[in-house]
């Protein structure tokens, strides 16, 4: 690594804390950011409740979904060894995606019987993450034993095109116009109105994925030289696999069950980070989880200040930033340089 | 003169009881269908009228679902079908080509609005006891003074919107004595609020907009702990559902509790 690459590393690390300030001051009503952090987390002044409940659980949900993605789409790409990979890839998203559609669109029924858990709005997300489970589990029975990242990848675009046809499916038959609404404000992801319980929902998740992905670090790294080379090292049999996919469906399954489904930070972070780690699949899980997390916080803020007559999703604006990346990647790669 | 007065109230009032089958073509018309009159006067009412979510008065097992087309009520053959001013407008005009009567009663967005369309209907279906008794209670509700000892409040709806100036909710909000926060920033018709705002602006009362029972996503702003505060000091109310799709039913209630809840408020100060 380089001592360029250490200073703009460095910069990121320093970039999160004055991200965080920025987010904390941006929103529609100005407020007094000293008196609101020395009136602390119980006041009941109105500056001091814009902080702590509103402001201050956004943003940190931000930088951990932001963190979640950006970590899933590195281990992603470096367990498949394909540029394009991302954690949508094997079905996690849909996965959770379509768990929440058909709680959303089958809601009524289930509400009789899961009163109280319906009311307190955490059903959903725990379903999300068990529908994220559920699209892995099937992608690994359907890849079958022994299986490489050929077939894990043909594996998950089936499972993954399935889920989307179930999708569509659910979205035809969507009950009401406001349903339909509902699911296509899900799909494209959203911090609003969140708040601490959705943070700590989602937090041990995203925290147990992070544990499985760093404790396959080095089976990443192997890896690298190719499955034979990885398998003469000692990395064989499904377990190093098997914790990198329930990782993966862990964090992300829970970053999609709290914020929707927000995509391309998975898959551009692990790109732009790269190069700063001198290609090392191990350390480019910490540092794409550092710059995930800064690109989801700075995309929100500005959602935040963005002004129009409904908040923009965030989604829609990690696409917007995704795409010209694309375009970027076509062409530096048309000019021989390596992807 | 006089006699032929006399003539015409009689060929009206004849008009109005002969009205044995009538059918609905719009959502707030079914409604009134259902809710005042007898279940065999009405032949049909539109398919979103099933749904429970816009309907409290129990549905009649002889009243054909419309879908706002043309030939389902003309096997039908009612004496009256109501159309509201805007949406099944071709099947309307269909229907009056071929001869029947069809009544279009204007859609109602304010005070103004609802006192026309409860007079457009009071025209049509002729006498009818909850019809009038509403009308009569809005109007009387309505020429009483506003009062002066003023609270604040907004309204906080699915999706972050709220109402301002140049709505009936508004309208009804400001006779019941309540200063809407959102009018008073410059909100015309809806706009978008955020949970800051709403803990920024501390309005004495939070008006939420019910119906929706279920999880929704966009509901989750009126389920955030920062609003636990309104609810648990009973600084919240709910305006029902039918204020948004049918004012009619319900202005009237809406406008009393309104009034009831700024005076308590204002006693608790």
């Amino acid at each position: 690594m380089s001592s360029s690459d250490k200073l703009a590393l460095t910069l990121l690390l320093l970039a999160l804390p004055l991200a965080l300030v920025a987010a904390l001051v941006s929103g529609p009503v100005s407020i007094d950011l000293g008196a609101a952090l020395t009136q602390g987390w119980r006041s009941e002044s109105s500056d001091a409740v814009i902080l702590w409940q509103l402001r201050l659980p956004r943003a940190l949900l931000a930088i951990l979904v932001g963190a979640a993605l950006g970590m899933g789409g590195a281990a992603m790409q470096g367990m498949l060894r394909n540029p394009l990979a991302e954690p949508a890839l094997l079905g996690v998203s849909s996965g959770a995606a379509l768990a929440a559609i058909l709680l959303l669109y089958y809601g009524s029924a289930l509400q009789a019987s899961w009163g109280s858990a319906w009311q307190s709005g955490w059903l959903l997300p725990a379903l999300a993450i068990a529908g994220a489970f559920s699209a892995v589990g099937c992608v690994w029975l359907l890849a079958g034993r022994g299986a490489g990242a050929g077939q894990l990848v043909l594996a998950g675009v089936a499972i993954n095109a399935f889920l989307s046809a179930l999708m569509a499916l659910a979205l035809n038959y969507a009950p009401s116009l406001f349903a339909m609404q509902e699911i296509v404000f899900w799909l494209l992801g959203s911090l609003a109105n969140r708040g601490w319980d959705q943070l700590l929902l989602a937090l041990p998740f995203v925290l147990l994925g992070a544990i499985l992905l760093f404790s396959a670090r080095n089976y990443l790294r192997a890896l690298s030289l190719g499955e034979d080379s990885a398998a003469s090292l000692g990395y064989r049999g499904r377990r190093y696999p098997l914790s990198i996919l329930l990782g993966i469906a862990a964090a992300v399954g829970a970053a999609v069950a709290v914020a929707g489904t927000i995509g391309f930070i998975g898959l551009v972070v692990p790109h732009l980070m790269r190069p700063l780690v001198g290609q090392d699949p191990g350390r480019l899980l910490w540092t794409s989880a550092l710059a995930g997390a800064l690109l989801l916080l700075l995309a929100d803020i500005l959602v935040v200040n963005f002004v129009g007559a409904q908040e923009l999703r965030i989604g829609a604006v990690t696409a917007f930033i995704g795409a010209p990346f694309f375009f970027w990647l076509i062409v530096s790669a048309r000019r021989g340089q390596q992807l | 003169m006089k006699k032929i007065f006399l003539l015409t109230l009689l060929l009206v009032t004849q008009q109005a009881t002969a009205q044995n089958r009538i059918a609905s073509l719009n959502l707030c018309l079914d409604q009134i269908l259902l809710n005042w009159l007898p279940p065999q006067k009405i032949a049909s009412v539109t398919w979103l009228s099933a749904d429970d979510h816009y309907r409290k008065a129990p549905l009649p097992k002889h009243v054909y679902l419309n879908r706002g087309r043309a030939e389902e009520l003309l096997r039908l053959d009612p004496d009256l079908i109501l159309v509201g001013q805007f949406g099944a407008q071709r099947a309307a005009a269909r229907l009056r080509n071929l001869g029947f009567n069809v009544v279009a009663i204007p859609d109602a967005y304010s005070l103004e609005q609802l006192l026309d369309q409860l007079s457009a209907l009071e025209k049509t279906l002729g006498h009818n006891a909850p019809l009038e008794k509403q009308k009569r209670r809005l109007e009387k509700l309505l020429v009483q003074p506003v009062p002066r000892a003023r609270a604040s409040a907004l309204i906080l709806s699915a999706n972050n919107i709220t109402y301002g100036s140049g709505m009936l909710e508004h309208q009804l909000l400001e006779r019941a004595g309540f200063a809407n926060l959102a009018a008073k920033q410059g909100v015309e018709q809806l706009g978008r609020v955020s949970l800051e705002e709403v803990v920024a602006a501390q309005p004495d009362l939070l008006v939420l907009y019910g119906g929706e029972k279920d999880f929704a996503i966009a509901h989750l702003a009126a389920r955030h702990p920062v609003l636990k505060n309104y609810i648990d000091s009973g600084r919240v109310y709910t305006l029902p559902a039918e204020l948004g799709f049918c004012p009619a039913l319900v202005a009237a209630d809406v406008l009393q509790q309104l009034t009831e809840k700024r005076k308590s408020l204002v006693e608790q100060r």
